[in-house]
């Protein structure tokens, strides 16, 4: 007993001690900010906090923002500190969203475009950056999808464009190419099948993944035949109904697929998709760098996936996702917005886009990318591609959830469609 | 008198002090907190939010079959691991007790599950179920009955989390229960032996009556456990597939921290879970600690 209360008391002992460090550090550093300032004349000292969440891509980060501190240090005389804060992905939006609740919120932040600036947006968190500099550059696919009420509220970094990827190899050894219509897939099935190949794998252990068909199949849908659903959707007027026939698709994929689907997640089906055990994967590029980790010779191409007959309907999603905007609380907005307009810098742009290997996004981006960015901009150039549906990220997690029962024969298709309407009224209810 | 009254509260206050501040700031508040989001429509985002009363909680309990049938699998589980998890801790107790050799080489093997994390069990586990005993299946036709979607078939992957939760909890348990066991007394089961009581007789007529106050803090720890469960679902199946396996801890954070983001929702689900929670375990202390007999 006695020994407990001693760990206790060094505990305790340790965590003052800590928190005692904490404060004094917190300290020093404004003591020197005001120094900083009160040198007054000479050089102007800012500091701006970020909060981009991909850690993954730190060191080219650390290197564009040095960059762009000697920059701003050569034209407007400013000594500009930044404090980079990179925290894991996965937690990074809870963190963001106490951080803004609180009112400590970041000069400039990372998020989501499509999922996360409408809400943003409706609490005042986002500054309108329409007049700046970078808007003329954007690509016309791309800045929809960071514009909202006609203002643009974030420039863009990361887009996707993706459909489902197929074996290269297998599609040459056969003599197939992408089919562009519903019955075309089922004629691509079966002669895959007569060749002894699987022709889908199947990977459904998390939700997101069987998630993927809604974006795709009712992302088709809304730009051929329904272009108002997900208007009527956020009105309660519309009902999933409508999109019954997306389980065409789906149908197809799940009785032509790989075994123990529930049981695969996203990296056994990637190693699984580069060791050839199928033809092909619903899934997005995102995965190429664990496909090739897994098979470095290993070739597979990005295609639209078609869900109904009308070949108009076989589109490429257009989508972006992480997105840096500026907070309109911050304290050096100005030199903030210099730096939202320095990540599509005539001349820096290019090389930093390239080294973490984003795609080309606008006008100012010239490098060569990937085989499989450049199968899907092909798409996208011939106008083959859609805008991202911005469907409740409640609705997707549903979705994905509904699918997996779908799989397991737990759900009919109407049950699927009903527990969608039931989550998007449920959205509505509480975003009203 | 009064002078040592005085004397003796500032002792305690020394003592206790120090970790109730931190218990205070770091669980007492946040747990104010979120009762107090509980009665509102928070989304975590929005600077400003409303009250709504009572509303979180009769929707949560009425128009939420998700959360219901999450409560009932939640009860399964709480109800087959509390009875399993004890069964096995106490059996594997009494065996090891009665061995006197290798005592403290089958504790070290029996509680060693429970020092790796759990998460990290989860993870071993899955690669388990979907790798090695499928491989095992197809090596020999004997151990074909091995070959089963142990994660992917709602009804099989019930079974595949309490194994997972036992091997990882009975442990702990046995540990208290060896405790408990080597605490009674020797000359009473020597009277036994000699007044012709055979083993069984002697366990429960005699240790178990012995153990009760050990029974008493298992059965509390178990109970509290199971129904906060998370960490082996979420690593084994997700929940899935569907909701098929989701208790309600993840019912939850899917509330909270994917769907529509509704914090004073997910509070008041949180404050359900920790009503019921209360209830059970203080029928169950009440009720064992009737039962406890000192030696």
């Amino acid at each position: 007993m006695k020994k407990m209360w001693k760990v206790a008391a060094s505990a305790v002992l340790a965590v003052s001690l800590l928190a005692g460090c904490g404060n004094t550090g917190t300290n020093t550093g404004s003591a020197g900010e005001d120094a900083g300032v009160s040198e007054g004349g000479a050089a102007k000292s800012v500091t701006l906090k970020m909060f981009i969440a991909q850690p993954r891509f730190k060191e080219q980060y650390d290197s564009y923002i040095a960059d762009f501190t000697k920059k701003i240090k050569e034209e407007k005389n400013i000594d500009l500190k930044v404090q980079l804060e990179m925290p894991n992905p996965d937690n990074a939006p809870q963190i963001l969203k106490t951080r803004l609740a609180s009112n400590d919120a970041p000069d400039i932040f990372g998020l989501h475009a499509i999922n996360e600036i409408p809400s943003f947006y409706k609490a005042g968190y986002l500054e309108d950056l329409s007049d700046q500099p970078f808007v003329g550059k954007l690509m016309d696919s791309v800045k929809p999808a960071v514009t909202i009420d006609d203002k643009v509220v974030a420039v863009p970094l990361e887009t996707l464009s993706w459909g489902y990827l197929y074996n290269k190899q297998i599609f040459t050894d056969l003599g197939l190419t992408p089919p562009t219509t519903l019955s075309e897939m089922k004629a691509v099935v079966e002669k895959l099948k007569q060749n002894d190949v699987t022709p889908f794998l199947l990977s459904y252990k998390e939700s997101w993944i069987p998630q993927l068909f809604l974006p795709l199949a009712a992302g088709a849908m809304i730009n051929t035949e329904n272009t108002d659903f997900i208007n009527r959707m956020n009105k309660d007027e519309g009902s999933f109904s409508e999109m019954k026939s997306m389980f065409e698709i789906i149908d197809l994929v799940n009785a032509n697929g790989t075994d123990r689907a529930l049981e695969t997640g996203g990296d056994d089906g990637a190693a699984a998709f580069a060791q050839g055990k199928a033809a092909m994967w619903i899934q997005g590029p995102w995965y190429a760098e664990t496909i090739l980790a897994s098979n470095p010779d290993f070739e597979f191409g990005v295609a639209p996936l078609p869900i109904n007959d009308n070949p108009d309907a076989t589109l490429i999603n257009l989508s972006v996702s992480t997105s840096l905007a500026v907070s309109p609380s911050s304290s050096n907005k100005e030199v903030a917005i210099d730096f939202i307009n320095y990540i599509l810098d005539d001349e820096a742009s290019n090389n930093f886009f390239q080294s973490v290997k984003f795609n080309p996004l606008a006008t100012v981006h010239t490098y060569e990318s990937y085989p499989w960015v450049n199968d899907a901009t092909e798409y996208v150039k011939a106008g083959k591609s859609y805008q991202d549906p911005s469907i409740p990220q409640a609705v997707k997690d549903e979705v994905g959830k509904a699918l997996q029962s779908y799989f397991a024969g737990q759900m009919s298709q109407d049950e699927v469609l009903q527990a969608l309407d039931k989550s998007w009224r449920d959205y509505n209810k509480v975003n009203k | 008198m009064l002078q040592s009254g005085y004397k003796k509260y500032m002792s305690l206050l020394a003592f206790v002090g120090p970790a109730f501040i931190l218990y205070f700031i770091f669980l007492m508040l946040p747990t104010l907190g979120g009762m107090y989001y509980s009665i509102t429509d928070w989304n975590g985002l929005n600077r400003d939010y409303e009250f709504i009363g009572f509303g979180n909680f009769v929707e949560a309990l009425r128009e939420d079959p998700d959360f219901i049938k999450s409560l009932l699998f939640t009860m399964k589980y709480v109800i087959v691991m509390v009875v399993l998890q004890n069964v096995f801790a106490l059996f594997l107790a009494v065996l090891i007790e009665s061995k006197m050799r290798s005592k403290g080489f089958f504790r070290t093997i029996f509680f060693m599950p429970n020092m790796i994390s759990m998460i990290i069990s989860a993870f071993i586990w899955t690669f388990v179920f979907t790798q090695v005993l499928p491989q095992l299946a197809q090596m020999t036709s004997l151990l074909s009955f091995l070959d089963q979607s142990w994660l992917g078939d709602p009804n099989i992957s019930f079974f595949s989390i309490i194994l997972v939760s036992l091997w990882n909890g009975v442990g702990y348990m046995m540990i208290i229960y060896l405790a408990g066991l080597q605490g009674v007394p020797q000359s009473l089961k020597e009277a036994a032996i000699i007044d012709g009581a055979n083993p069984f007789q002697s366990f429960f007529h005699i240790t178990l009556p012995m153990i009760t106050h050990a029974i008493t803090i298992c059965l509390f720890l178990t109970l509290n456990g199971a129904f906060k469960v998370f960490d082996t679902v979420y690593g084994l199946t997700g929940g899935g597939p569907g909701r098929s396996t989701q208790v309600i801890t993840m019912n939850i954070y899917e509330e909270a921290f994917s769907n529509n983001f509704r914090y004073g929702y997910a509070s008041a689900k949180s404050v359900i879970l920790f009503v019921i929670i209360l209830i059970f375990t203080f029928i169950q202390v009440s009720v064992m600690k009737k039962r406890e007999v000192e030696s």
